[in-house]
């Protein structure tokens, strides 16, 4: 046998089974949504819709005023958003950059994809009724928080975005029990307020710009 | 000469990591560590959650760090982040596919884990030392007198440090990248709850938490007596147990290291685990005294020794007026309120002498010192009569709201409430009319008195709602303004012949001038 026989499949060889062709960038968008892990986070905001849900059927409550009586939906929307900007952390750096052309628009549609099925989850959780402000100020909330999580991610780094939704939490509980009403604390405004949806909308937006043009922060300490 | 005949070279001894080399790896973690990146964003969460408020209490130190320890603000504001970047740092190896790399490094797998983590925690607990310093320097300015209590700032170190322990071992066991955002929600959740039970128990194991204030937090601790460590000591050796027992399961893995070392680490576990259950057995035996919870176990009784302190002193109308230093700052408002009440007082049977002001003191639930089912008020006793006032137990201004003028309007109504009625939550109508126009004529007009005055009183006046009674009845109010139109001699020679009826309330209204 030659060299050259090797091109020829043995006559008694079966043929390969003929695989559908998987276009190219979707293959890619898979493999990069798999490298940051969304699957498992989208699986992860199924779960927290599952607990808004729980807690709203079983009207879990905190004793207190009006922070108090938001404080478990709005710790979940919280919740929500510290998922959705930890999947950007990157695990390949600048190999991923430098090969990567298509990486700032992977990068905006997994972390707007993300933020869809957040709001998805949710809202499917908040079908038990009762959520305050309703499923509009559901849009908000997520929209706003995960624009913290995206901007702590760009600047702090993804392993560290969790962490601006959870400050933004405690200025929103505190901004509560001090009758705040500035929009920029767009949880304490009644959900129709179009400020507060301005604002939230404004910080979702900036993110999601860092997020896609300069993706989370790497560092060496991660 | 062949290989074979080479003398044999005895066998390099490995070298057992000494105390050096964990120091050395403990220095590279403290440099490497991810804590220190979000100290500034906790400062700004601590200044905003729990400085920012303190500083606009009264300025004492058991009401400005009431707030911040006794309802565990600062644990609250650290704990959720502390929780989540200990649980990335335990993670590391795990999440870069390092663990089995790391395994076989020369020092044991639980060695490497114990310096992160340590490194880690001293960051957090430095951290929380750091600004709780600089917290106690800025509200010490503007506070006259004492301390700020210790014990408490303990029980916030060690539970950071064991939130700490908790992120780093859940990192450590799941090591993905959501233990870390799924540790600081955890942190969340677990300081919400402490502080939901916290709010509600006034005893039983519910005061182990860090974040319960109820019975050993506030009055007069550390004004008249001390801050009871009692319950703190619990608190630390229950955090502190949890937190060994969280780091020791680190060891207990099969990789940690020898078998010895496992072993160890299990019986280390088992004994944080049992320091825990210990402290909450205490807290099961405390008891509340008028100084706090004390549990007979730990109980020092040179704690119970009161604060000595030299009284600062001002006039009212004639009526020497003494308070606690602390309370300094309050002094001209309390003299102010006085000498209005004073000036009608003077002469009259039993009018003080003197007022002097007493601690506040704990209870074993809300009202349950109370003389007469009103909580701590305000006293007239002895011979000479001397008028006893509890201001701890008043709205001090800036207290939730409270204002100079409600602070000495509270004065006023219990100073007259405690000469007419000598300490009885509610007047007969003789006597409620008779104090509306001492009131008056201390400056509170009769028709303000029920909302601006009775209202936030212990005795409110009744109504068929929820909320307190906004009117005198009628018969009460007409008394009230009729006898506070006489001449103030009048006024002054009918009390000196009918107070003591009045006092034992023999006095209908229509005997009233």
């Amino acid at each position: 046998m030659t060299a050259a026989d090797l091109h020829r499949p043995a006559p008694e060889a079966a043929p390969p089974p003929a695989a559908r062709p998987v276009p190219g960038w979707l293959r890619l968008a898979w493999l990069h949504l798999v490298s940051r892990r969304d699957p498992a986070a989208a699986a992860m905001l199924a779960g927290l819709g599952a607990v808004l849900w729980a807690s709203l059927h079983w009207h879990w409550n905190v004793a207190g005023g009006a922070a108090a009586h938001r404080a478990i939906p709005l710790s979940i929307e919280t919740g929500a958003a510290m998922v959705i900007a930890v999947t950007c952390y990157g695990p390949f750096g600048e190999p991923e950059r430098a090969t990567g052309r298509w990486l700032p628009y992977l990068r905006l549609g997994a972390a707007a994809a993300l933020t869809a099925v957040a709001f998805g989850a949710l809202a499917a959780g908040a079908a038990a009724g009762g959520l305050p402000g309703g499923v509009l100020a559901l849009l908000r909330n997520v929209a706003g928080l995960t624009g913290t999580g995206l901007l702590a991610a760009a600047a702090l780094g993804g392993a560290l975005g969790w962490a601006a939704p959870l400050a933004y939490l405690v200025l929103t509980e505190g901004a509560f029990a001090g009758s705040w009403t500035t929009p920029w604390v767009w949880p304490t405004r009644p959900p129709h307020d179009l400020g507060g949806a301005l604002c939230a909308g404004a910080v979702f937006a900036v993110g999601l710009l860092a997020i896609t043009v300069r993706g989370a922060r790497e560092s060496l300490r991660d | 000469m062949t290989a074979t005949t080479l003398p044999v070279r005895s066998r390099p001894q490995a070298g057992q990591p000494g105390p050096l080399g964990l120091a050395r790896l403990l220095r590279v973690e403290l440099r490497r560590n991810t804590m220190p990146w979000l100290l500034p964003l906790i400062a700004a969460v601590f200044w905003f959650d729990s400085y920012r408020i303190a500083a606009t209490l009264p300025p004492l130190w058991n009401l400005r760090a009431f707030y911040i320890l006794g309802q565990g603000h600062a644990l609250i504001d650290f704990a959720p982040f502390v929780a989540g970047v200990a649980a990335w740092m335990g993670s590391r190896d795990g999440r870069r596919g390092l663990a089995d790399l790391v395994t076989t490094s020369a020092r044991s797998r639980f060695a490497a884990q114990f310096a992160t983590w340590a490194a880690t925690a001293i960051w957090a607990v430095g951290g929380y030392l750091v600004f709780m310093a600089a917290t106690f320097w800025a509200l010490s300015r503007s506070i006259a007198w004492g301390g700020p209590p210790y014990w408490p700032v303990a029980v916030g170190a060690v539970g950071v440090a064991a939130f700490s322990a908790a992120g780093f071992t859940a990192g450590a066991y799941f090591p993905t990248r959501f233990t870390a955002p799924v540790a600081a929600f955890g942190g969340v959740l677990a300081c919400g709850m402490s502080s939901q039970i916290g709010f509600a128990s006034y005893g039983g194991w519910g005061l182990i938490l860090p974040t319960n204030s109820n019975n050993n937090y506030g009055q007069d601790a550390g004004i008249f007596y001390q801050f009871l460590p009692d319950l703190p000591i619990a608190r630390v050796m229950f955090l502190a147990g949890i937190a060994v027992a969280l780091v020791a399961l680190l060891g207990v893995r099969a990789t940690a290291g020898s078998l010895r070392l496992r072993h160890t680490a299990a019986v280390t576990a088992a004994a944080g685990a049992a320091l825990a259950i210990t402290a909450i057995a205490l807290a099961l035996t405390a008891q509340v005294t008028a100084y706090g919870v004390v549990i007979p176990a730990l109980h020092d009784a040179a704690s119970d020794r009161p604060i000595p302190y030299t009284p600062v002193c001002g006039q009212a109308a004639g009526l020497p007026v003494c308070v606690q230093p602390a309370y300094q700052p309050y002094l001209a408002d309390v003299t102010a309120a006085l000498r209005p009440v004073g000036t009608q007082l003077t002469g009259l049977p039993g009018a003080p002498v003197r007022a002097a002001q007493v601690a506040n003191f704990f209870a074993a639930g809300p009202g349950a010192l109370s003389p007469a089912g009103v909580g701590q008020i305000a006293r007239i006793s002895g011979r000479p009569p001397v008028l006893y006032l509890p201001l701890g137990a008043f709205n001090l201004p800036a207290i939730f709201g409270s204002s100079p003028t409600g602070f000495a309007d509270q004065i006023k109504l219990e100073t007259v409430h405690a000469f007419v009625t000598t300490g009885k939550s509610y007047g007969d109508p003789a006597q409620m009319a008779v104090e509306a126009a001492l009131m008056r004529w201390a400056g509170i007009p009769v028709a303000a008195q029920p909302m601006q005055v009775l209202a936030p009183s212990p005795w409110a006046l009744p109504s068929n709602g929820p909320h307190p009674g906004s009117t005198y009845p009628a018969p009460i109010a007409a008394a009230a303004t009729r006898f506070a139109a006489l001449p103030a001699a009048t006024r002054h020679a009918w009390l000196a012949s009918h107070l003591t009826a009045l006092r034992a309330g023999q006095l209908t209204l229509a005997q009233l001038p």
